[in-house]
C-alpha cells in the first residue's frame, strides 16, 4: 500500500501545519512548483489586456475632447458634453431608430427561425435525407458577408434572377436594393438564410438529449406528434432557448457591421444606417473619435441593461418552472 | 404503429418545405455559376437561370489573369495560415493552465476573460488602440487583435478538462514537465477538437473583413474579401478595359459573378470534408460549463 502522501493531488501541496503562516505562501509555493503554467498563460493574458481591456479603458475618451496628437492622457476632460451633444443630434436618433427597429425584427423573425427549423428537422425520419439537408443548411454560415452581400445584390438586381422570375409572371422589374421599403426585409431574410441552419445545431443537440422513454409514455397516453412537440420537445429545449435569448439580448443593438455594411447603399441610409456603420463613417473615416465613442458606450450600456433586466426576469420564470 | 392521415400529410409538407428551403441554400451559388459562364448579352437580358446560356469562359479567364485579385488571394492565404497557427498556439497555451486545478489563479483569470465577452469595447477605442500599437496597414492588424477567439478557447479548455488527470500524474512521474504533458499527451489526444477549432479560426481569417476595413488603408495589402468588396462596388476596375468600345465576351455582371465565386470556391471545395468537424465542434461549445 502506498502511503497517504501519494494520494494527494499534485496541486494540493501539503504544507506542514507548523509552517503554515501566510495566505500568499500558498500562491508562492504553487507558482514555484508550476511556474510553467504561469509562463504558458502569459501570452493569453497579454492578449486580453492589450486588445480587450485597453480599448475598454480607452472608452474614457467619450468623456474627453480627444485630440489625436495629444493622446488620451493629455486631452481635456469634458464630462458628459459628448453625450449631451449626441442627444441633440438628429442623425443619432435616426441611426438609433434604425438599429433598434432592425434589431427588433431580427429578434422577432430571426431568433425563432432556427428553433422552428430544428423542430422540423426532428420530424425527418430518413437519416440520409436529414444529413444531406443539414449539410446544405450549414453551408451559407461559412460564406463571408461580402460574398453574401454580393449574391444578394446580384439576385435582386434589375437583371437578376428574382426580377427574371417576376417577369415570367408579368410583374415589372423592381430595384430592390435601392428602395427603402425593402431594405429591412432583405436584412432579416439574408440573415436568416445565412445562419438559420447553423443555429439549429445547438437546439438539435438539446433535442438529442431527450430521454426517448418520455415520448413512449406520451404515446401510451395518446399524444400525437404535435402534442409531443408541445409538451415534451419544446419544454426540454426551453433552457437552451432561454440562454441563447439572453445572449442575444445582451448584444441586442450589435447587429453586425459586416452584414449591414455590405447591404447598405447611400439610397438606403435613411432606413439602414445603423450605429456600427455610422460610427465607422463618422469616427474612423472622419475622426470624430470622442462623439462616436460616446455612441458606442451608450450602445454597450443599453445592451448590458437589457441583459440585466431580462436575466432577472429569466431567473423568476426558471424558478417558476420547477 | 399506424400513421394517421394527418401525420402523413404533415410528413409530406415537412419534406416539401425542407427540401425547398435546403435548395435555396445552394441555388443562388449555382445561379451565379451559370451567369459567370454565360455571354454578357444573355446575362443582362434575364435569360440565365441555372444553366449557362451561350457558354463562354471569357469572364473566368479574365479574372484569373487579374494580378490584383491573386495578390489579395495570396494575402488571405497567408493570414489564414499564419493566423490559424498563431491563434491555435495562443488558445492552447491559454486553455491548458485554465483546465488545471493546480493553476490557482485560474478562476479570477477565467472571470476576467468572461467579462470581455459581456463588455465589448466600442469600435473607436479598439481602433485607436491598434493604431497606437503601430499596426495600421500591417497584416498583423488582421491577426493579432483577434488572435484568441474566447469561444474557441473555451471549447479547447472544456475538452482539456475532460482528459483524466491521472495521465498528467503518470507523465510527471516519467519526468515530463507541463509543456511536455501539453504537447506529448494533451495535443495528440485532442486531434479532433484541434481540427475543429483550427477550422473555425481558418474560416474566420478567410472571411476577415471588418478589421481590414478598419486597419488596412493601402489597397495593395487588402485581403480577398476587401478586394472583392471594392470590385463589387466599382466593377469597372474589375473589367479594366473599355467594355463599350471593345468587343469582349464578358461584362460587369458576368465578371462580378465570377469574382464572387472565386472568393467562395475554396470554402465550398473544402466544406464537404470539414462539415462533420464543424458540427462536432459547435456541439462541444454547447456543452461548456
Amino acid at each position: 500500500m502506498a502511503n497517504a502522501q501519494d494520494h494527494l493531488e499534485p496541486g494540493s501541496t501539503r504544507i506542514p501545519i507548523g509552517r503554515f503562516n501566510l495566505m500568499e505562501n500558498r500562491y508562492l509555493v504553487n507558482m514555484r512548483k508550476y511556474w510553467m503554467l504561469y509562463v504558458m498563460i502569459l501570452p493569453g493574458i497579454i492578449y486580453y489586456l492589450v486588445f480587450k481591456y485597453l480599448p475598454l479603458a480607452g472608452s474614457v475618451i467619450a468623456f474627453q475632447d480627444y485630440q489625436i496628437f495629444k493622446g488620451m492622457l493629455s486631452s481635456s476632460w469634458v464630462g458628459f458634453a459628448n453625450f449631451k451633444f449626441i442627444f441633440t443630434y438628429e442623425d443619432f436618433y435616426l441611426v438609433l431608430r434604425n438599429t433598434a427597429t432592425i434589431a427588433l425584427y431580427q429578434l422577432v423573425f430571426g431568433f425563432p427561425a432556427p428553433i422552428i427549423l430544428a423542430l422540423l428537422f426532428n420530424e425527418v425520419r430518413l437519416m440520409l435525407a436529414k444529413r444531406v439537408m443539414q449539410s446544405l443548411f450549414y453551408l451559407p454560415h461559412f460564406l463571408s458577408w461580402v460574398v453574401v452581400g454580393g449574391i444578394v445584390f446580384e439576385l435582386l438586381s434589375s437583371q437578376g434572377v428574382i426580377n427574371m422570375v417576376r417577369g415570367w409572371f408579368g410583374h415589372e422589374t423592381i430595384l430592390f436594393m435601392q428602395e427603402q421599403q425593402y431594405f429591412r426585409t432583405i436584412v432579416v431574410i439574408s440573415g436568416i438564410w445565412k445562419d438559420v441552419g447553423w443555429g439549429t445545431i445547438i437546439y438539435l443537440a438539446a433535442i438529442a438529449g431527450i430521454n426517448p422513454s418520455l415520448y413512449e409514455a406520451a404515446v401510451m397516453d395518446g399524444a400525437n406528434r404535435w402534442k409531443q412537440t408541445i409538451h415534451i420537445t419544446l419544454p426540454t429545449m426551453f433552457p437552451t432557448i432561454l440562454v441563447l435569448f439572453l445572449l442575444n439580448i445582451g448584444n441586442f443593438l450589435e447587429l453586425g457591421f459586416d452584414q449591414i455594411y455590405n447591404l447598405l447603399t447611400p439610397m438606403t441610409y435613411s432606413v439602414g444606417d445603423i450605429i456600427e456603420t455610422y460610427v465607422y463613417r463618422a469616427g474612423v473615416l472622419q475622426g470624430q473619435y470622442s462623439v462616436t465613442t460616446a455612441i458606442g458606450l451608450f450602445q454597450s450600456v443599453i445592451g448590458f441593461m437589457l441583459l440585466w433586466i431580462f436575466n432577472r426576469m429569466a431567473r423568476k420564470t426558471e424558478q417558476g418552472l420547477w | 404503429m399506424r400513421k394517421t392521415t394527418g401525420d402523413q400529410l404533415f410528413q409530406f409538407f415537412n419534406y416539401a418545405f425542407l427540401i425547398a428551403a435546403a435548395a435555396t441554400m445552394l441555388l443562388p451559388l449555382l445561379q451565379l455559376l451559370a451567369v459567370s459562364f454565360s455571354s454578357p448579352v444573355a446575362a443582362d437580358s434575364k435569360m440565365v437561370f441555372l444553366f449557362p446560356v451561350e457558354f463562354t469562359t471569357a469572364s473566368w479567364s479574365h479574372i484569373l489573369q487579374n494580378t490584383g485579385l491573386w495578390k489579395s488571394f495570396g494575402i488571405t492565404v497567408y493570414i489564414t495560415v499564419a493566423g490559424t497557427f498563431l491563434s491555435m498556439l495562443f488558445s492552447v497555451l491559454t486553455a491548458y493552465p485554465l483546465s488545471h486545478q493546480q493553476f490557482l489563479i485560474r478562476k479570477p483569470i477565467m472571470l476576467g476573460i468572461i467579462i470581455t465577452m459581456i463588455f465589448n469595447a466600442p469600435m473607436i477605442p479598439f481602433f485607436l488602440t491598434v493604431r497606437e500599437l503601430g499596426m495600421m496597414n500591417s497584416l498583423w492588424s488582421l491577426i493579432l487583435p483577434g488572435a484568441i477567439g474566447t469561444f474557441n478557447m473555451i471549447i479547447i479548455r472544456t475538452f482539456f478538462s475532460g482528459i483524466p488527470k491521472e495521465l498528467d500524474d503518470s507523465a510527471r512521474i516519467d519526468g515530463c514537465n507541463e509543456a511536455g504533458i501539453l504537447f506529448r499527451i494533451y495535443l495528440p489526444l485532442s486531434k479532433p477538437v484541434m481540427a475543429t477549432v483550427s477550422l473555425f479560426y481558418a474560416v474566420g481569417y478567410w472571411n476577415t473583413f471588418q478589421r481590414a476595413v478598419l486597419f488596412i488603408r493601402d489597397p495593395e495589402k487588402w485581403p480577398l474579401q476587401t478586394k472583392l468588396r471594392a470590385y463589387l462596388t466599382s466593377p469597372e476596375e474589375l473589367a479594366a478595359v473599355n467594355l463599350v468600345l471593345g468587343d469582349y465576351d464578358f461584362n460587369t455582371t458576368t465578371l462580378k459573378a465570377a469574382t464572387i465565386l472565386f472568393a467562395t470556391i475554396p470554402i465550398v471545395l473544402v466544406y464537404p470534408y470539414l462539415q462533420k468537424y464543424f458540427v462536432k465542434g459547435s456541439m462541444l461549445g454547447s456543452l461548456k460549463e
